[in-house]
């Protein structure tokens, strides 16, 4: 190749960058009138057909980043007061709850509070939950005949080698933290020693865990009540896998919020305050039940398809703000050895 | 310095050049600046419960068995395909030669999911090796040709008249030639395992970086995780130190760009067979598979392709990456410069460059968050993230410049300073023009990388900005597979036509340089 060539090359290639540019440039979008900055751990594919009914309906234009939770609340840590978001929508309590324990959310007004029982709050008002998840299991119709009725069947040894869970995942940690809340770190740790000891199969994902019980790797696991739709939409076709609850008022029936909070930099509260008000209005609460499958926190007795509503799980009653992050999980999860 | 600065001078070392390496070294300090002052929050009790747990030890154990093994694996192969390449008949050599790189544009959680989908029950220790095999045999291959390119033939000729045959000729007189070449690409492989996320955590092998996320993601606990973080370094600093001792100093002497007598190319039937044989699998299961893996969800359950966003994220991605190659360019220009003159100050540079490059994406990203979001009119912008692409990045293109510039014989440089052209002059007419094919690959492997990015893309990207690895983690996050093919599909067809063009088929010997 010649020096000629290769500069020839060059300045094609300086070319086009220079076009992407411009192009890329145009279509950023312009901040005219009000608009808020949301950092979303809630996924884009649910999330855009509700924010653009929004801006429809108050001409609030939305600046979205989509992220991982616990990434977008590392970043608002990173950020502090400089961050350029207003809202934070998280996944999981956990991860407003850490940035909630940094002081860089505000308490939210009680309008919001007032929309959804005080358990799924924040002790100190500061963020609040929009959708509830129901910790269950997934399983094999076909392979078994007795479902488990408590959290702790699952390390009798009718389960050795059959059970699947995702102790990395922050839905598995937070539902340990609860345990530990419940019954105290040594009780948990008996109950951690045990599922490690029945040989169960790890995995990264929720999704891993459906897909597993589906190929018949695993008969049962322990999942988000969600991801069973998730991975049969997925593939397209019915799965081999369905969902179950232990009985009313086991600890295995946890339910863990996604939630939302103002940061305390914002300038916009107000503007802020609306986009919450809107998440937790009742036709966007009866739109996240039969859209993405989760249950409504306003509407206690709306139930996704097939499901015991929330008011009949009897979840165990546990303060969800201190689910962030807690040491004492991570460093029983290690010292068992599951992580 | 006049005109006529006879070539003795040529140790001194400009000015320009010096501030440039200080620019550099600079910019490479900011993620480890910013882990020194995390570290430093941290108290001493909780850091030392963390370092002196028996997991640490495990996970120390874990990372460098698993880095020691896919480094061997891939460097056998990688020389293995690239002799192949070079010195075998096999038919459509350029077709091969461009294919055996794409692999490096598939990211490796896409890898890997492609491959656990099918057979679910692969995980652990022996498969992230042999995903990782897979990923990374492209660095040592390209290092490996470039050192074959340099390899005068008539010395390999010369062994076979003394009677000895094919694998002790390779052994005794290829070999030592290409050593240095092929350590290089084997640290590049050593220093991707290092960093690398999406492979181990599916797969469930405890490395650091896996352990890193962990602790952000579970007990945003950013102090004992910048610890983790340092520990890293520290590995990978030795690792990098390790090489530098390896490599042998045997200049090559020769007295103009080309006069490298090529091989007579290996006609032999059953060396033929084992060479396409070899390459053949590799293609197969490094990039046919995973692309064939993501069409067959893609039409199992058809989804409507929004082809806007599909263009859209495309050009986002070229503009974010290629403008992150030139950045890295920028970068590696004056300390590849400054090495060849032996300024210590771009030695400590060029070894920063490489230790940075093992950080994993997450950490990166939070560096320039913290350092960024001090900036308002710099933050989330895509200068900011293509400067983080550089600095993730640099370490590829920094050795193929420095080679690429050390084979620039000293002897034209003088002539072109008797005949009376400026040091400038010098550098654009003559050095330039020789080391340009060898910058350009190294750069390209710059973009290559960038392309696929994540952690750090979703944290510094402006708010909508969309890159194809943006897109296919808002379906792959929510185990939409099939959606996600087509972005999968446009970041290898972007990644295949600068690495066609540099494999130009008409060009014949294209002069690619090692990455070192």
């Amino acid at each position: 190749m010649t020096f000629k060539a290769v500069k020839s090359r060059f300045s094609l290639i300086l070319a086009f960058i220079m076009t992407a540019g411009i192009i890329s440039g145009c279509s950023s979008t312009s901040t005219e009138g009000d608009s808020l900055t949301v950092y979303s751990g809630q996924h884009e594919e649910f999330m855009e057909p509700l924010f653009e009914a929004f801006t429809a309906e108050t001409g609030i234009k939305l600046d979205v980043r989509y992220g991982d939770s616990a990434a977008l609340a590392a970043q608002i840590l990173e950020e502090g007061e400089n961050s350029p978001a207003d809202v934070f929508l998280s996944q999981d309590a956990g991860s407003l709850g850490a940035v909630g324990a940094a002081g860089l959310i505000r308490e939210l007004s009680a309008d919001l509070l007032n929309r959804v029982p005080s358990i799924y709050q924040s002790v100190t008002k500061d963020w609040v939950g929009i959708t509830g998840r129901a910790r269950v299991f997934a399983y094999a119709p076909d392979r078994v005949a007795s479902l488990p009725t408590s959290i702790d069947d699952l390390v009798t040894k009718t389960w050795n080698g059959r059970v699947g869970i995702a102790p990395t995942n922050g839905s598995f940690q937070a539902f340990v933290s609860a345990m530990i809340q419940e019954r105290g770190a040594a009780a948990t740790e008996i109950w951690l020693q045990g599922i490690k000891n029945n040989n169960p199969k790890i995995y990264e994902k929720n999704s891993q865990i459906v897909e597993a019980v589906d190929a018949g790797q695993i008969d049962l696991g322990l999942v988000n009540h969600y991801y069973v739709w998730e991975v049969s939409e997925e593939l397209g076709r019915d799965i081999n896998a369905k969902i179950g609850f232990f009985q009313p008022g086991d600890m295995g029936n946890l339910i863990n919020v996604s939630g939302g909070s103002i940061l305390k930099q914002s300038k916009k509260e107000s503007l802020a305050n609306q986009l919450l008000a809107y998440l937790l209005s009742d036709e966007v609460q009866k739109s996240y039940v039969t859209d993405t499958h989760e249950y409504s926190l306003v509407f206690a007795d709306l139930k996704p398809a097939d499901l015991p509503a929330l008011s009949e799980i009897k979840a165990p009653a546990i303060d969800l703000s201190t689910l962030a992050g807690l040491k004492a999980t991570q460093e029983l999860l290690v010292k068992v050895g599951l992580i | 310095m006049s005109e006529s600065a006879p070539a003795s001078n040529s140790r001194q070392v400009p000015i320009a050049l010096s501030i440039g390496a200080l620019f550099s070294l600079s910019f490479i300090a900011i993620p480890l600046i910013y882990l020194i002052r995390r570290a430093l929050e941290s108290d001493g009790r909780s850091i030392s419960i963390l370092v002196w747990r028996p997991k640490t030890l495990e996970v120390l154990i874990t990372t460098l068995s698993l880095t020691a093994v896919v480094v061997v694996l891939a460097t056998v192969i990688g020389v293995a395909m690239a002799w192949s390449l070079h010195s075998v008949k096999i038919p459509l050599p350029n077709l091969f030669r461009a294919l055996v790189i794409l692999p490096i544009a598939i990211p490796s959680y896409v890898f890997t999911f492609s491959w656990i989908s099918v057979f679910p029950q692969i995980s652990g220790f022996w498969a992230a090796v042999f995903i990782l095999v897979l990923s990374t045999t492209p660095y040592v291959l390209l290092a490996a040709l470039a050192g074959l390119r340099r390899v005068d033939w008539s010395q390999y000729e010369v062994a076979q008249t003394l009677g000895l045959n094919n694998w002790e000729s390779f052994l005794r007189v290829t070999w030592p030639q290409i050593r240095n070449s092929v350590a290089a690409g084997a640290l590049l492989v050593a220093l991707y395992v290092l960093s690398d996320f999406g492979a181990v955590a599916l797969l469930g092998v405890d490395t650091f970086t896996r352990a890193i996320s962990n602790l952000y993601r579970g007990s945003f606990d950013r102090s004992t995780a910048a610890v983790l973080a340092l520990i890293l370094v520290i590995i990978s600093a030795i690792i990098i130190s390790l090489e530098t001792r390896l490599r042998t100093k045997t200049k090559l002497q020769r007295t103009s760009a080309r006069i490298i007598r090529l091989p007579n190319l290996i006609s032999k039937t059953r060396t033929k067979l084992i060479s396409i044989l070899l390459l053949v699998i590799y293609l197969a299961t490094g990039l046919v598979f995973p692309l064939a893996l993501l069409f067959y969800r893609f039409f199992a359950n058809a989804v409507q392709v929004d082809y806007s966003e599909l263009f859209s994220a495309s050009i986002s991605t070229i503009f974010a990456s290629a403008l992150g190659a030139l950045i890295a360019l920028a970068l590696a220009l004056p300390l590849g410069l400054l090495v060849m003159q032996g300024s210590w100050l771009a030695r400590v540079a060029d070894k920063g460059v490489l230790i940075v490059h093992a950080l994993p994406g997450i950490v990166m990203g939070l560096a320039l968050v913290s350092f960024g979001s001090e900036i308002s009119w710099l933050y989330q912008s895509v200068g900011l993230l293509a400067f983080s692409y550089a600095l993730l990045y640099t370490a590829k293109s920094v050795g193929s410049v420095r080679t690429s510039l050390a084979r620039v014989p000293q002897n034209l440089i003088d002539i072109s300073a008797t005949l009376g052209q400026t040091k400038m002059q010098t550098l654009r007419r003559v050095v330039f023009p020789l080391a340009a094919p060898g910058v350009l690959s190294g750069s390209l492997l710059v973009f290559l990388s960038a392309m696929k990015e994540l952690p750090a893309t979703l944290m510094l990207r402006p708010t909508g900005f969309e890159t194809l690895a943006t897109e296919m983690w808002r379906y792959t996050s929510i185990s939409r597979f099939s959606e996600a093919a087509p972005y999968a599909l446009f970041l290898v067809l972007i990644a295949a036509i600068p690495t066609f063009l540099i494999n130009r088929p008409d060009k014949g010997e294209s002069e690619e340089g090692d990455m070192r």
